[in-house]
């Protein structure tokens, strides 16, 4: 899978990364199955970075590859490359056994996708922490010490919480509960998986906020991955935008919103519901995303895309940088910003087409 | 909470109450009544036919002749001061039989079903953990094969082997005639000796069921993703096994055991009368064979105690053992 690895790409755009991915893939079925296709991207010290997708375009397989924890019988293969300070490199998938149990959740830690089913529920949240303070060799008095202090960073009343069970607290403190857990020990990276997924939009915009304030005050890379591009687009710094296990358009935030080059990303864009936009001029996106068996030769879009071409059902295009630090996967790129309109304000406004039927 | 505990408790009383007064009923309308067969052996054995009524009367607390609704106020009121008349067959007071009895039967039944899950429960949580495997496999299929077994035809069978055939073990009693009851080596010997095949062939049957029950289970659980944060949280292994996996698997079987319990003690009519086990259920099919209606009360009665005593526990301390299961109404105050 490594034989059309592309020179040109993001990673080389970013200074300081602290986590490099290169060319991640995932199969499943003895390499039948993609789940997630060649991805390379970096993650820089200290930033917020957003990761979209639509349901089954792989994001948390890219998120499980961070810590090396694709579930069984998946097969990671590529680089991941951890750097805790700017001059050191770990090679995450070529870790012991044990040096991957102390890496995982030290150094990179993982916040997953409903907060109820991550807490054992005969157990007390307290339990979970002490646990993992346990299980890491860590003074348990002075860990817990800093449990309370996370808590209470985070709202919630440290004693009441630690105290309950799972099921005694509400969706919002359950959440903010187990980001506390994924911050206990101090990780410099801290991958969240849809962490607001289950909650509603008050609780999700406050999760957010305090999101902000952790990153400020424990100095941890953040890497958000959700589906919802407006949630994400409020905290990120930069974003990468999945489809179809693939890494489609990668960015600052502002370029990502306002000037994306791929069809895919200007598409989700105008699907999102927004103020400035009438109804009428909301447009979901025709047709489905491909199954991960079988993926066609070309771009994996070009089914759905309105400027697809023969060119892009004959050639992969390449993840190339198209400005600063701006990289897209799409031959029409310039085609794409001049022909396909965003629908709300402060949006480049360049030419009108309606796109048309995906066939 | 404490007002659920009372109405918990006192729904038992009546549980107990209400089977009493069904099992009196449903005992008159046997045919022929209760006491058709006891006067025609009591004039059989030369009692004045003047006199047999009183017998009666003096045997069961009860007057035969007395209007149903009186009877039955006399036999509740004598059973709740634990006096449940005497048998005909044996000529002992029931309680005495049963007493002596019961020990016998909760002995067996106890040992049998805590082994039960005890088997059960492991053999399941290594199938789990190697779901899949040859073994999985070999042991899915060895459970449902001794599932299908009733536990009578394994008791003939051992009984057959190793007691007649071999004469490994003793063929009846609960021990050596020839040993004095009592804290003595010898008698505990003796007692294990003759109570070794009753609880074999009780217990290997039933060891497939939990077995296939605990894999499901565990199996369920190993998919959750607190098992794979908990992996990622780097807890070792054996921190997983237990207190992640095992006790979140084992709390669904844990009201299924107490149920069980009390339902076995039903069981042991057959298995009793196989081996000569004079407990519960030895006593119980020999007054049905006799007649013996008072004894058949007296056995009933204590099953069905058991049984309701069994399901009490299981609700009074679950919510002990699951922290998700709140007692009865605890938030309304």
């Amino acid at each position: 899978m490594t034989i059309e690895s592309q020179q040109l790409t993001g990673a080389d755009e970013v200074e300081d990364p602290i986590l490099e991915i290169k060319n991640a893939s995932v199969t499943y079925d003895g390499g039948d199955t993609h789940v997630l296709n060649d991805v390379t991207f970096s993650i820089e010290r200290d930033e917020i970075v957003g990761v979209v997708g639509e349901s089954g375009s792989g994001k948390s397989m890219l998120a499980s590859a961070m810590l090396d924890a694709i579930p069984a019988p998946g097969r990671l293969s590529g680089e991941i490359l951890y750097h805790p300070d700017e001059d050191t490199t770990i090679d995450v998938l070529n870790l012991s056994d044990e040096e991957l149990r102390s890496y995982r959740w030290a150094d990179v830690s993982m916040v997953f996708q409903g907060a109820m089913s991550s807490f054992n529920p005969t157990m007390k949240v307290g339990s979970h922490f002490k646990d993992t303070l346990r299980a890491h060799d860590e003074d348990v008095s002075e860990g817990m010490d800093f449990a309370r202090q996370l808590l209470s960073d985070l709202y919630l009343d440290p004693e009441r919480v630690l105290d309950s069970y799972p099921h005694e607290l509400s969706g919002g403190m359950q959440q903010r509960a187990l980001i506390a857990l994924s911050m206990l020990l101090e990780p410099e990276v801290l991958v969240m998986d849809e962490p607001t997924a289950a909650l509603d939009l008050l609780m999700q915009r406050s999760i957010l906020m305090l999101l902000e304030d952790l990153k400020e005050k424990y100095e941890v890379t953040m890497v958000f991955i959700t589906h919802d591009l407006p949630l994400v687009a409020s905290l990120a710094d930069r974003m990468a935008v999945l489809y179809a296990f693939e890494l489609v358009e990668a960015g600052p935030r502002d370029q990502i919103i306002g000037q994306s080059g791929h069809p895919y990303t200007r598409a989700l864009l105008n699907s999102t519901p927004n103020i400035d936009a009438p109804l009428e001029d909301m447009k979901p996106i025709p047709g489905k995303s491909p199954a991960p068996v079988n993926v066609p030769d070309g771009c994996s879009y070009a089914d759905r895309c309105p400027l697809a071409s023969e060119e892009c059902t004959a050639f992969d295009p390449e993840f190339q940088l198209i400005e600063d630090e701006h990289s897209v996967a799409c031959h029409h790129w310039e085609q794409a910003r001049a022909e396909i309109a965003l629908n709300f304000a402060g949006a480049d406004e360049i030419g009108v087409s309606k796109g048309g039927d995906s066939r | 909470m404490g007002n659920y505990y009372i109405r918990r408790t006192a729904r038992v009383f009546a549980t107990v109450f209400i089977v009493t007064s069904l099992t009196f009923g449903l005992i008159r309308l046997l045919p022929g009544g209760p006491f058709t067969q006891l006067r025609v052996r009591l004039l059989r054995q030369g009692v004045p036919a003047s006199e047999v009524d009183a017998r009666i009367a003096n045997l069961q607390n009860i007057q035969p002749d007395a209007p149903l609704w009186r009877q039955y106020i006399d036999y509740m009121l004598s059973a709740m001061q634990g006096d449940f008349g005497e048998s005909i067959s044996l000529g002992k007071p029931v309680a005495q039989v049963v007493a002596e009895a019961v020990p016998w039967t909760v002995f067996i039944v106890l040992v049998s079903t805590v082994l039960i899950f005890l088997f059960g429960i492991l053999l399941g949580a290594i199938q789990a953990y190697w779901e899949g495997s040859r073994f999985d496999k070999a042991i899915s299929a060895l459970s449902i094969s001794l599932m299908s077994i009733p536990f009578y035809v394994i008791a003939v069978l051992a009984l057959f082997i190793l007691a007649y055939q071999f004469q490994w073990f003793p063929t009846a009693g609960t021990h050596g005639t020839d040993v004095e009851p009592g804290l003595t080596l010898e008698f505990l010997v003796s007692a294990l000796e003759h109570a070794a095949l009753p609880i074999f062939s009780y217990t290997i049957g039933g060891i497939g069921g939990q077995a296939l029950a605990m894999r499901g289970n565990s199996i369920q659980v190993l998919g959750n993703d607190y098992v794979e944060v908990a992996r990622l949280r780097g807890l070792a292994d054996r921190r997983i096994a237990t207190w992640y996996v095992a006790r979140n698997a084992i709390l669904p079987l844990y009201t299924g055991f107490l149920l069980l319990l009390g339902f076995r003690l039903g069981g042991t009519v057959i298995l009793e009368q196989i081996f000569s086990y004079p407990g519960l259920g030895y006593y119980l099919w020999s007054a049905l064979e006799s007649n013996d209606y008072p004894l058949m009360m007296g056995t009933f009665l204590v099953i069905t105690v058991a049984l309701v005593i069994g399901v009490y526990i299981a609700d009074l301390t679950y919510s002990k053992i699951d922290p998700r299961i709140s007692q009865g109404e605890s938030d309304a105050y």
